[in-house]
């Protein structure tokens, strides 16, 4: 059972008995049971929230239907499509064969002839082989047709680095797509930017990226009674201020939001009152409220779980630079990202790739003069 | 438990356990997972129709008589004099416009030489509404749905008056949602999976479900590309009407065919996806007319998608970047083009018919000159799309600040040098509006 439900695509590497490949595992199995939201009615799963926006969403318009592996039957590698098949049909929920230029291309198809898609890759890891019909098909027609023909499509899937599943399914791939006009690429972290998010990205006229984080699927977030309703929608290219502080801004996306939180909370004890701003979307990208942050507390710090170059936190620091925040910054920006290497295998040293909340306390201080 | 199962499979299936009993070399048992039967005697195959190639379907001889037992399709005068003007404006076209390239007006160019038959009786099998997907050179199929010359022209010179993009695409990149004609990409083969979307997306509209499919066109070398197999497995697994017709004509650019598959051309892959295939003469207008019909209606019966190579010949260059003598002898080409014509190949069929003579062949060539040099004229001295078009369509619904931003400066410095620096001053001229509706913007 257990790795039935790890990804099926990974079998053969989860099948070699390191930890790491159960403790994956199992992290998928502890997002499952907390399915129900009835434990609490103020919290919910990343996953469910996810669940929730799509079932939202199908009821309300026709045109939507799932597709992508496993998603129907098997309700979705990490169950994130939980129960829909079950309730909108087969006809909505597709099964596809393992071919993600092939789904992906029937998606956009579908798009650009009237439906709206939403097309689940198990990773986006995966999503490399369909990446033409995302960039130059889903992300340009709409120019190249003059207006002609709009493709409103939304690609969502686990991004960034899991855990002990190597390089070639540990990456994010924010910049990649964050780098494409046309497409809108979006990076939530809470369940509340899920569920808001992922229902914008669908009525959305525009293909979307929607970058989940496996890690992050079975985190309960608080939800307010706003974001239960089913007309909840979070605009795209807006970021979120999630603690307001006075002497550094960090900016991070996706999970590593939830270490910039405990960051703030460290650096808090020692009287260091940071900002935390929750990106939610990688393009099109909120300056404004970045520049309007650094000028107050006059330092940058940028976390990502990307490697560092030409990432996200280049494009940030890059545009802060250019602005007039730039007279405000009293201390270098930092960038705190993933190591410069292809993700190791061994548990210790991908502990060590990626940024974790001591590191950003230390470069937060860094910045602050407070270290050496 | 296994051996049980197995026999209710072969009860389930008695014509099947009927076949093997007569065969003494084969056993009663399958395999978990397929109807297979077992044998004991060790063969390996490379084929899809015994040892021999898939045949050739064909209607008219060289000479445009009809084969012996060959069934025509339904074809009166008026509809074969629609098809032969279709198929003669296309080289009329292609021979402007070429000429046009070459004089450095346009970039770039893809004429259809050699495949007027494939195209033009295609686009006659369809129903007008069926959405086409098409690779880059089926411009016949958009003429033939009523897309003017002037139209062709404008995509072609990216003026004011392209309906396609507004001049934001290479010469023969055409779009027509009011033609059923999706966007032409210029990466190969991104169409097929899209074709089976564009199917699936059909079969779920009710208006659309019993009347449309789509077709999607694509060549034998663009049939090598990852795209290809992904689209026909989709196609016929999710299955959704879509008609793919592949245009073998001999090359991929420079590569021959030969060296493009190993198998038997792109028609022994269909039955591998298990879907209905034919390889049709595509140089005989008929036999494709009758291959598209029939297969367009096995789309339908099947809700499934089906499969046509068409075989024809490239007599011209790959594009205007491409000059074909380098890889293949001139003679060949020549012998081609007078030996397997499938426009002459038609007339001669009509002629024979007395549809058609001499005089009406003179007429309609300088009749289509006509039309094709006023509509070149008339589209050499339009302007260009507003200015303003540069940064319209990134984005539906809101514009997002990173566009309002270059449009705001881009307008900043036309305003500021737009009419005092000479270079920029004749440059806006070249726009509609001389680019003053971006410049007056707010």
């Amino acid at each position: 059972m257990v790795s039935r439900l790890a990804l099926s695509r990974l079998a053969p590497v989860l099948n070699v008995a390191r930890p790491p490949s159960s403790l994956a595992s199992r992290r998928v199995l502890r997002g499952v049971r907390p399915y129900s939201t009835s434990e609490n009615d103020n919290t919910m799963t990343v996953r469910d929230a996810l669940n929730l926006a799509m079932e939202e969403e199908m009821l309300r318009d026709e045109t939507v239907f799932i597709l992508g592996e496993e998603v129907a039957r098997y309700n979705g590698a990490y169950k994130v499509t939980k129960g829909l098949m079950d309730k909108f049909g087969e006809k909505r929920v597709v099964d596809t064969p393992i071919t993600e230029m092939g789904f992906a291309g029937l998606a956009v198809g579908a798009a650009l002839q009237g439906l709206r898609p939403i097309c689940e890759f198990m990773t986006f890891n995966f999503a490399m082989q369909a990446i033409d019909q995302i960039v130059n098909s889903a992300g340009k027609t709409y120019y190249m047709s003059g207006g002609n023909v709009p493709c409103p499509v939304v690609f969502r899937g686990p991004n960034g680095a899991a855990a002990g599943v190597a390089a070639q399914h540990s990456q994010d791939y924010a910049a990649w797509y964050g780098s494409v006009p046309g497409l809108k690429v979006v990076s939530p972290w809470s369940a509340e930017d899920c569920k808001g998010l992922l229902k914008s990205a669908i009525r959305d006229p525009n293909p979307v990226v929607f970058l989940e984080n496996e890690m992050l699927y079975g985190v309960s977030f608080p939800m307010s009674q706003e974001a239960m309703s089913d007309n909840f929608l979070l605009p795209i290219g807006k970021c979120k201020v999630e603690r307001e502080g006075t002497d550094v801004t960090l900016v991070g996306h996706s999970k590593m939001v939830t270490h910039c939180m405990e960051a703030a909370e460290a650096l808090a004890k020692e009287d260091i009152k940071a900002e935390v701003i929750n990106l939610r979307s990688i393009r099109p990208l909120d300056i404004d409220t970045i520049i309007k942050s650094v000028k107050k507390t006059n330092r940058l710090v940028i976390v990502e779980g990307g490697f560092p170059a030409f990432g996200v936190g280049s494009e940030i620091c890059a545009q802060i630079v250019e602005s007039e925040a730039f007279d405000y910054l009293d201390a270098p920006v930092e960038r705190v990202t993933g190591a410069d290497v292809p993700t190791p295998y061994a548990t210790n040293l991908e502990a060590l790739a990626f940024p974790d909340t001591p590191l950003i306390v230390k470069v937060a201080k860094r910045a602050l003069y407070r270290t050496n | 438990m296994i051996r049980y199962e197995l026999s209710a499979v072969s009860r389930a299936l008695p014509a099947l356990s009927r076949a093997f009993s007569s065969a003494p070399a084969r056993h009663r048992d399958l395999l978990p997972t397929t109807n297979s039967p077992i044998v004991s005697k060790l063969s390996f195959f490379n084929s899809v129709q015994g040892n021999e190639q898939i045949p050739t379907y064909r209607i008219l001889d060289g000479v445009g008589k009809p084969l012996e037992g060959a069934e025509l399709p339904e074809i009166d005068e008026k509809f074969a004099r629609l098809l032969y003007e279709n198929m003669q404006l296309l080289p009329t076209l292609d021979n402007v416009l070429y000429n046009v390239q070459r004089q450095g007006k346009i970039s770039f160019y893809m004429t259809a030489h050699g495949e007027e038959a494939t195209i033009v009786g295609s686009a006659a099998a369809l129903e007008m509404d069926d959405e086409v997907l098409g690779q880059y050179r089926e411009m016949g199929v958009l003429l033939w749905r009523g897309f003017s010359i002037d139209q062709v022209m404008a995509q072609c010179f990216g003026n004011e008056e392209d309906t396609s993009g507004k001049g934001r695409q290479m010469p023969v990149h055409f779009s027509s949602p009011k033609h059923h004609f999706h966007t032409i990409s210029s990466p190969l083969a991104t169409q097929i999976p899209q074709a089976a979307g564009v199917a699936y997306a059909l079969r779920r509209t009710p208006s659309r479900s019993s009347r449309s499919i789509s077709a999607c066109f694509f060549g034998e070398g663009a049939a090598s590309e990852g795209d290809f197999h992904a689209g026909l497995m989709l196609a016929s697994t999710i299955p959704s009407p879509t008609l793919f017709i592949a245009r073998n004509n001999g090359f991929a650019i420079s590569t021959p065919s030969t060296e493009q598959y190993n198998g038997d051309g792109i028609a022994s892959r269909g039955p591998g996806y298990g879907i209905d295939t034919i390889r049709v003469d595509g140089n005989d207008i008929l036999a494709v007319i009758s291959a598209v019909r029939e297969g367009r209606k096995r789309c339908f019966n099947q809700g499934r998608a089906v499969l046509i190579e068409a075989m024809s010949y490239r007599v011209g260059h790959h594009s205007t970047s491409d000059d074909s003598f380098a890889y293949r002898p001139r003679a060949e080409v020549e012998d081609k083009k007078r030996i397997d014509n499938p426009i002459t190949r038609f007339r001669l069929f009509m002629e024979s018919r007395g549809w058609w003579d001499a005089d009406a062949e003179t007429e309609l060539k300088a009749r289509l000159k006509a039309d094709v040099m006023k509509a070149f004229k008339r589209a050499e001295s339009l302007k260009r799309c507003e200015l303003k078009e540069l940064f319209t369509d990134v984005y539906g619904g809101q514009e997002p600040w990173n566009i309002t931003e270059q449009r705001e400066e881009l307008t900043g410095l036309l305003r500021k040098y737009g009419q005092i620096w000479e270079p920029w001053r004749d440059e806006l001229t070249k726009f509609r509006n001389n680019g003053q509706e971006l410049i007056k913007e707010k």
